[in-house]
């Protein structure tokens, strides 16, 4: 058991490792393209100085990197990290493959917040990833007690449960949005599918550490998720406290799902793909799926995001609706193979 | 992306739910009456009517009446010119942002122009209802046709097609007279504008419909024409589309000499202040951010060329020093 434990911890650090160093990579390769063309080699010098130095970049271009492009990369880091993990714990702690925040109506549901939230608060940045969370972690209480019937939370009435609160969220959405004048009619719409263009300043650090902090307490609740993934009943026998794991699960779920939908809507799919991946290439124990699972998401929504404000420049794409269209036919295509 | 697979959930589950069947045959039952009794009134021959066929904008031939005393408009920049040329008597609907000129606000309301309720439009018995492109809806149109409504569509790109519609209206309702004037006075005014910017150097401007997320004019846009005559040049006016999302390093890069603003009309007070990535343009430090009543500069209305004529005045104040 205890040489088992260390090869895992061996595989973890090498895989998170690899990961990191590719983030770290993909974080920089991708501050080089956008709308503008910049300079590879002094933007290239001038992020390896921190921001230190300008080296030759123009002020002006140098506001464009460090102001609008990295900090836009970095959110949506923050913002993969979060679903991905979130997607990957809920899929341990439910037994179903199938749970993701954006199907299980739980991102629907800090939409809903996040949407009071910009009505009645307007003018309070924080009051938005706040609600948020509450919005989320009301969603995945429904969710969950819908699906629990007599016999237990069967995966397809877990299934059910999401497109039924999915449904009623997203007629709220639809009631309050008709309800709003013309003009943030547009704004809100492109929000929903998922936007990274409105990166705020003073949000950006939040949804950050709630990203790294959220992915370090699910991972230490790893070992309980695997025993879980035997069934409650056993994990029970065990010695893992199932009620304590399932709280602490939707808690810190909601608040990563709260802060990414608060900061860029709704981008579907990641909760999805990047768990099923992280699962297939290095196996199901989740001190490893969950933290690898982290950086991929990291890793996909800044490719996505990348897509979305390159592919028709100067004009954007919201980057939900690229997540969605890797995701949909990737996620077919993991069906059929497994 | 997920609105129709929600929609057809939805119908899926209510479906199930409704389980009596003769529900649904009383439904049926319904719906097939009133169908059939739409059809009957319909089919009465109108020998009174004599029609004529012009072109609209969508390049559709539409039969309208000679004479044409009820027409609703779905759009506020047709109502204004409805008005414009003295036949807003005839007007027996509009939208609820028709909103100019006052008497607007009385007239008939049939919704939004993006959701006008159908079933309003024809209990109102027009015999025209006109529509911009904003609010065309191919199943809307073909629904009012079946009902013997004509529609007629309006698709102004520029100034120029601003005066074409005042004209169209002014044929169509036998305002001829009064819509030439109309467009006689709004080219001496456009031509009195162009020939004060004519030798000025143009301004290079940024037009913000919102700041976050960013949006602004792009090539079809009807404001892009304006800016031009204004003597300015729009840095966007070369982006596909009418109202692009706008990348912000690009707005950055732009550098702008000049910032629109769009506020303060029916849009509200919103939009008053400039995006963060153009806080530190030329415009900026110069202050030379102009708030525009955005019904003049997105209606493509008569009061468009008011638009015109406030962002000339803005961008060259020399030009009309006199």
């Amino acid at each position: 058991m205890a040489s088992r434990n260390r090869t895992t911890l061996r595989k973890t650090f090498i895989a998170c490792a690899v990961l990191s160093g590719a983030l770290l990579l993909v974080v920089i390769l991708m501050s080089l393209v956008g709308s503008e063309r910049l300079p590879a080699g002094a933007s290239l010098c001038a992020l390896l100085s921190f921001g230190r130095s300008q080296c030759t970049l123009t002020s002006d271009q140098f506001d464009i990197l460090f102001q609008i492009r990295l900090p836009r990369i970095l959110l949506a880091a923050a913002v993969g990290g979060s679903l991905a993990t979130a997607g990957a714990s809920y899929q341990a702690l439910l037994r179903n493959p199938l749970a993701e925040p954006y199907l299980l109506g739980i991102s629907n549901g800090a939409a809903v917040g996040t949407m009071i939230a910009l009505v009645f608060f307007g003018a309070s940045e924080w009051s938005r990833p706040l609600l948020a969370f509450v919005g989320a972690l009301l969603a995945t209480l429904a969710v969950y007690r819908l699906a629990r019937g007599r016999a237990g939370a069967t995966p397809e009435r877990l299934v059910l449960a999401g497109v039924i609160v999915t449904t009623f969220l997203s007629s709220v959405i639809v009631f309050v949005t008709t309800l709003m004048d013309a003009t943030r009619i547009r704004s809100f719409t492109f929000w929903l599918l998922g936007d990274l263009s409105g990166t705020s300043k003073n949000l950006l650090p939040v949804a950050i550490a709630i990203a790294v902090v959220g992915t370090v307490v699910l991972t230490a609740n790893a070992r309980s998720l695997n025993l879980l993934m035997l069934g409650e009943r056993d994990a029970f026998d065990l010695g893992v406290e199932v009620g304590r794991v399932r709280i602490v699960v939707f808690v810190v779920a909601s608040l990563l799902v709260g802060s990414s939908v608060a900061a860029s809507g709704s981008v579907g799919y990641v909760g999805l793909v990047v768990p099923h991946l992280a699962r297939l290439s290095l196996g199901s124990d989740n001190r490893l799926s969950i933290p690898a699972a982290a950086l991929g998401g990291a890793l996909f929504v800044i490719v996505a995001d990348t897509a979305a404000r390159t592919l028709i420049a100067p004009r954007e794409l919201p980057v939900g609706a690229i997540t969605a269209l890797i995701g949909a036919p990737l996620f077919i295509y993991l069906l059929k193979r497994t | 992306m997920g609105g129709q697979r929600d929609f057809l959930l939805s119908i899926h589950f209510t479906c199930k739910r409704i389980r009596d069947l003769g529900l649904w045959l009383c439904l049926g039952l319904t719906l097939v009456l009133a169908f059939g009794c739409s059809r009957r009134e319909n089919s009465t021959p109108q020998t009174s009517q004599t029609f004529r066929d012009v072109t609209d904008d969508a390049g559709r031939r539409v039969a309208v009446p000679f004479r044409i005393d009820r027409i609703i408009s779905l759009a506020p920049n047709l109502t204004e010119i409805v008005y414009a040329i003295g036949a807003g008597d005839r007007l027996v609907g509009d939208t609820s942002y028709c909103d100019y000129p006052p008497a607007a606000k009385t007239v008939e309301k049939v919704g939004d122009t993006l959701h006008p309720s159908i079933e309003k439009i024809i209990a109102l018995r027009p015999q025209l209802v006109v529509v911009s492109t904003a609010s065309q809806l191919e199943v809307f149109t073909h629904q009012l046709e079946t009902q013997n409504i004509a529609v007629f569509v309006t698709d102004p790109h520029d100034l120029e097609g601003v005066f074409r519609s005042i004209n169209q209206l002014g044929t169509i309702l036998d305002h001829d007279d009064q819509a030439k004037q109309l467009v006689g006075q709004l080219r001496s005014r456009t031509a009195a504008v162009e020939a004060a910017v004519k030798t000025t150097q143009p301004v290079r401007v940024f037009y913000q419909l919102s700041a976050e997320p960013l949006y602004t004019a792009g090539r079809d846009a009807f404001v892009t024409d304006l800016i031009r005559r204004a003597g300015g040049l729009s840095v966007t006016a070369d982006v596909s589309g009418a109202w692009p999302k706008y990348s912000a390093e690009s707005a950055l890069a732009a550098r702008p000499e000049a910032i629109i603003l769009p506020t303060g009309g029916s849009m509200g007070a919103g939009n008053a202040t400039v995006a963060e990535p153009l806080q530190r343009s030329p415009a900026v430090l110069q202050g030379k951010i102009y708030r525009i009543n955005d019904d003049h500069l997105v209606r493509p209305g008569p009061r468009a060329v008011d638009g015109l004529e406030e962002m000339a005045r803005s961008l060259h104040p020399n030009a009309f020093k006199l």
